[in-house]
């Protein structure tokens, strides 16, 4: 069968499945069964095993209960309350005001987390009921979440960038540095399209508060100090050398706890429910991610991803049009696998494509990233959409109209780096070189 | 009978949370004793250089573990996400069909990955593989945590599936449907 | 008739670059009747399940470093017993006294040896100058397997744990202090990023090998086995240049890029060979008889 009647035969059996209800993880595992048994005289149940197995049995993984359970520890404690409290007065003149908090939020927590679904997990934990219950729309309210929770992916420290080093030989630590710049951007671009829907939508906005003066917002400033103590905590901890990246989000369950123990809201019920919480919350991502894992080396197996990227490299293309091509490529197959996945799956392939066009390999680290991003809020396969449902009970489909804008700024995140390669490379060159 | 497999799913639960309470605790431990050989440092002290063995491939694999014991309990609660749009908008009757063709196929599909990762994990232990780390860790132990993990979540998707055929609905709909009206937050 | 190959290491790897290379003349020697295709960077299969994949037959063939596998069984550990085989002869003298009992351990699994190569010559790297033994106490030093773990055992360093890819954050935050690793690897890893020097220790040679499922080896026909086996003692030939070409440029580049290449000191040489000396005693010791009759052939040439 041609392999591109075979993918959308496969595409049309995950739509139908999918529709009667059946769980996404055993969805994206039977389309991985389907795959591998219509193509190839494999086990499928070995390589089910050994596909679940070698991607749940993970150090880096472990940082995502850790995350989710600190966001639920804090959930209960009144620090979100506070927060908004603390910022109001002082988003008061600021267009859209509190919706940024999701965006910079987002941002700030990047830079402890390398996982786009566990920034999305934490902060949403920590901003959704407030942002509701002060009359903000849902619709931007979860669609900057689910935008912003993946610059968790661009601002170092970062899985994708650590797998895309390795598969490339590339320089860690310049990746990193290299998507400081690109990461803020999208902070810059996400806030701005927040300023300019709150200027437009003034009907859709709550009431203003009161503005307040200086003295009395100062002292309010007193309520923020429980979310700065978390944050320089966590952060601090991986700078002062007493935790890894992986590990700071144990610290971040302590300080938690530390938080929620001072504020009196730790006792046992409360804790014994945050734990239950998180795990449950965890294990549904996890699930999913076996699935996924699944039907990934099943797509190893059957050559497809491969194929389709030397059909790419078969036409020659010129630099900018095979960036083109590249960016199409992932985001339609960016739907429907993982994009870490994806990566992993096609770098042996696209690496000689891209390097043969001369594009920088550290530019290309940042631009793919930002690409992998997309693929996170692209409905049926995109994990921030799932931790959205599981935090608001909206569909997949649904949560992915909400987050269509986010989609076509990260659009022009991408325009503007290929125009501007400098937005990823001045900073590394300035710092290493 | 309902009492035997509740107190079970809560078992594979709780089994779970400690999982990671132990992830937890021996990041924390790490954590500590190495800003308690800051401190000696500052002191000019010899440093302790205490350090949790393996920790990162223990880690691994109690989440592995974890993240398959709980599996029943989240289906239970109704934490695991699936597509409803298309099935609510059905008549009460083809819907109650369809959920149980649903339950139907999840448990069949569980059933297949419970005897997958249990021969894989028959095969570790056949052949004594182990962990290539410090600490000698046979690789059965979460393999079969893991096993076990998906032979409840079999079993509670037959459980759904008996629940379903008697009174239309999934005993986890009205929690799902609290989550898809926005009470939770 | 096609074979997937998942190997563990990137395309620019020496490693993988040698075995494209394998397959490609493998495809052109059966006429395309065997076609491998390989599988690089772990991306269809992780490092530790290689091995255990090739067995059950899920895939044919496959590429693992040797010693990871050393828990399961000693013998899969005396490449990276340290101080034991300290330049290539002497790397190829062990390798073919352990070759037999490989052999024999593989062959319990359902393998078949086809090839191994070995990376280039393990040195210390650390941010300062490591003089001698004591300058070591203390040290926190990077340990991923029971050798490293007795080294630093041995010479009073801290044993720390860190993932490869830590590496870059833990030196420049001071979780870690010195690793021990090749210069292929300070290399691709961008070592000058975040250490100073280089001690070229020459410890030991760790060796990858490519395995292959028996019963699909001997599934194949007698021509295709044939060519198999040529083009697989072609790439291990070619496989043991590439390394030590690969050490020449490897720590050229270290030295270009502004690192110090160290030649070890007389108290540090000493010192290294008497905790070499302990810890091949160790390993005889824990390996048996057979082990003991590998670690005297060895000698005794
Ligand atoms: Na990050
Ligand atoms: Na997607």
């Amino acid at each position: 069968m041609e392999p591109t009647t075979f993918m959308l035969l496969l595409v049309a059996l995950l739509f139908a499945i999918l529709a009667c209800g059946v769980w996404i993880a055993v969805a994206l595992a039977t389309l991985g069964f389907v795959a591998l048994v219509a193509s190839l005289p494999l086990p499928p149940g070995a390589i089910l095993a050994t596909a679940m197995w070698q991607q749940l049995n993970s150090w880096d993984l472990t940082a995502l209960p850790m995350f989710i359970l600190m966001g639920d520890i804090l959930f209960r404690t009144k620090l979100s309350e506070d927060m908004f409290e603390g910022l109001t007065p002082w988003l008061a003149r600021l267009p859209g005001r509190l919706l940024h908090v999701n965006v910079v939020g987002c941002t700030i927590f990047a830079a402890v987390s390398g996982s786009s679904a566990a920034t999305c997990a934490t902060i949403g934990r920590i901003s959704l009921g407030e942002l509701k219950k002060r009359g903000y729309s849902d619709v931007m309210a979860i669609g900057t979440l689910a935008g912003s929770g993946t610059i968790g992916l661009m601002i170092p420290p970062s899985i994708i960038l650590i797998v895309y080093a390795t598969a490339t030989e590339q320089s860690v630590a310049r990746l990193f540095i290299a998507g400081v710049i690109p990461g803020l951007m999208l902070t810059a671009l996400f806030m701005g399209y927040v300023i300019v829907w709150a200027l437009l939508n003034r009907h859709r906005m709550p009431p203003p508060e009161p503005v307040m003066p200086l003295r009395q917002r100062i002292s309010k400033l007193r309520r923020l100090a429980p979310v700065v103590l978390l944050i320089v905590g966590v952060i601090g901890s991986i700078y002062a050398g007493f935790a890894s990246a992986t590990e700071a989000a144990a610290v971040g369950v302590f300080l938690a706890l530390a938080i929620s123990w001072r504020a009196g809201t730790l006792n046992l019920p409360t804790f014994r429910a945050a734990l239950i919480s998180a795990t449950k919350t965890s294990c549904m991502i996890a699930f999913i991610l076996a699935g996924a894992a699944f039907l990934t080396t099943s797509m190893g197996f059957t050559g497809i991803p491969r194929m389709l990227a030397e059909w790419i490299g078969s036409f020659g293309l010129s630099q900018a049009m095979l960036l083109l091509a590249l960016t199409v490529f992932f985001i339609v197959m960016g739907c429907f696998l993982d994009g870490i996945s994806l990566v992993v799956l096609t770098t042996s392939i696209i690496m000689p494509l891209v390097t043969a066009a001369g594009i920088d390999l550290i530019w290309f680290g940042i631009f793919i990233v930002l690409v992998v991003e997309m693929a996170q809020i692209t409905p049926p396969v995109g994990f921030n959409l799932y931790v959205l449902q599981s935090l608001t009970g909206r569909d997949i489909f649904r949560l992915g109209l909400y987050t269509a804008p986010f989609f076509a700024l990260m659009c022009l995140a991408a325009l503007l780096l290929a125009l501007f390669p400098d937005i990823a490379l001045w900073l590394p060159r300035t710092m290493l070189e | 009978m309902r009492r035997a497999l509740d107190l079970l799913y809560a078992a594979g639960l709780w089994l779970s949370a400690l999982c990671i309470l132990v992830i937890a605790s021996l990041v924390g431990l790490q954590v500590v004793a190495r800003i308690w050989d800051a401190i000696l440092q500052a002191l000019d002290l010899p440093r302790s250089g205490f350090v949790v063995l393996s920790l990162a491939e223990i880690s691994g694999y109690l989440f592995a573990a974890a993240s398959f014991l709980a599996l029943a309990g989240t289906l239970k609660s109704g934490a695991h996400i699936r597509v409803t749009m298309l099935v609510n908008a059905l008549p009460q009757r083809v819907r109650a069909l369809i959920e149980a063709a649903a339950l139907a196929f999840g448990a069949l599909a569980a059933g297949f990955g419970t005897w997958a990762i249990g021969g894989y994990a028959l095969e570790s232990w056949r052949f004594g593989e182990v962990s290539p780390g410090l600490v000698q860790v046979p690789l059965v132990w979460p393999q079969a945590a893991m096993a076990a993990g998906a032979a409840l979540l079999t079993i509670a998707f037959l459980d759904e599936l008996t629940i379903t055929v008697r009174t239309g609905r999934p005993s986890f709909r009205a929690a799902e449907d609290a989550v898809a009206l926005g009470r939770e937050g | 008739q096609s074979w997937d190959m998942p190997t563990p290491y990137p395309d620019a790897t020496f490693h993988t670059v040698n075995i494209a290379q394998f397959a490609d003349e493998v495809r052109e020697a059966t006429g395309g009747a065997l076609d491998i295709t390989v599988h690089s960077a772990g991306s269809l299969i992780k490092h530790p399940e290689i091995k255990r994949t090739v067995r059950s037959g899920v895939v044919p063939i496959g590429e693992v470093l040797i010693s990871l596998h050393a828990n399961e069984n000693p013998i899969y550990g005396l490449d990276s017993v340290p101080f034991l085989a300290t330049s290539y002869e002497d790397a190829r003298r062990l390798y073919e006294a352990q070759r037999p009992a490989l052999e024999e351990a593989l062959s319990e699994e359902g393998l078949t040896l086809l090839f191994s190569v070995p990376w280039p010559p393990q040195g210390i790297y650390a941010g300062q100058e490591i003089d001698s033994i004591e300058a070591l106490r203390g040290l926190r030093f990077r340990t991923y397997n029971p050798g490293t773990a007795r080294i630093a055992e041995l010479s009073g360093a801290t044993p720390v744990q860190v993932e490869v890819a830590d590496l870059p954050t833990a030196f420049a935050t001071g979780r870690v202090e010195a690793t021990i690793t090749s210069p292929s690897t300070g290399v691709n890893s961008k070592f000058w990023d975040f250490v100073s020097h280089y001690h070229d220790t020459q410890a030991w040679l760790p060796r990858n090998m490519v395995v292959v499922n028996t019963a699909a080896f001997e599934a194949l026909e007698p021509g295709v086995r044939a060519a198999l086996l040529e083009a697989a003692a072609a790439a291990e030939a070619r496989g043991w240049e590439m390394s030590q070409a690969d050490t020449e440029a490897a720590t050229k580049t270290l030295a270009d890029n502004g690192i110090a290449i160290v030649v070890p000191s007389e108290g540090l040489s000493t010192g290294f060979q008497e905790i070499g000396a302990q810890i091949a005693d160790e390993w005889a010791a824990s390996a048996g008889e057979a082990g003991t009759a590998v670690l005297e052939a060895y000698r005794a040439n």
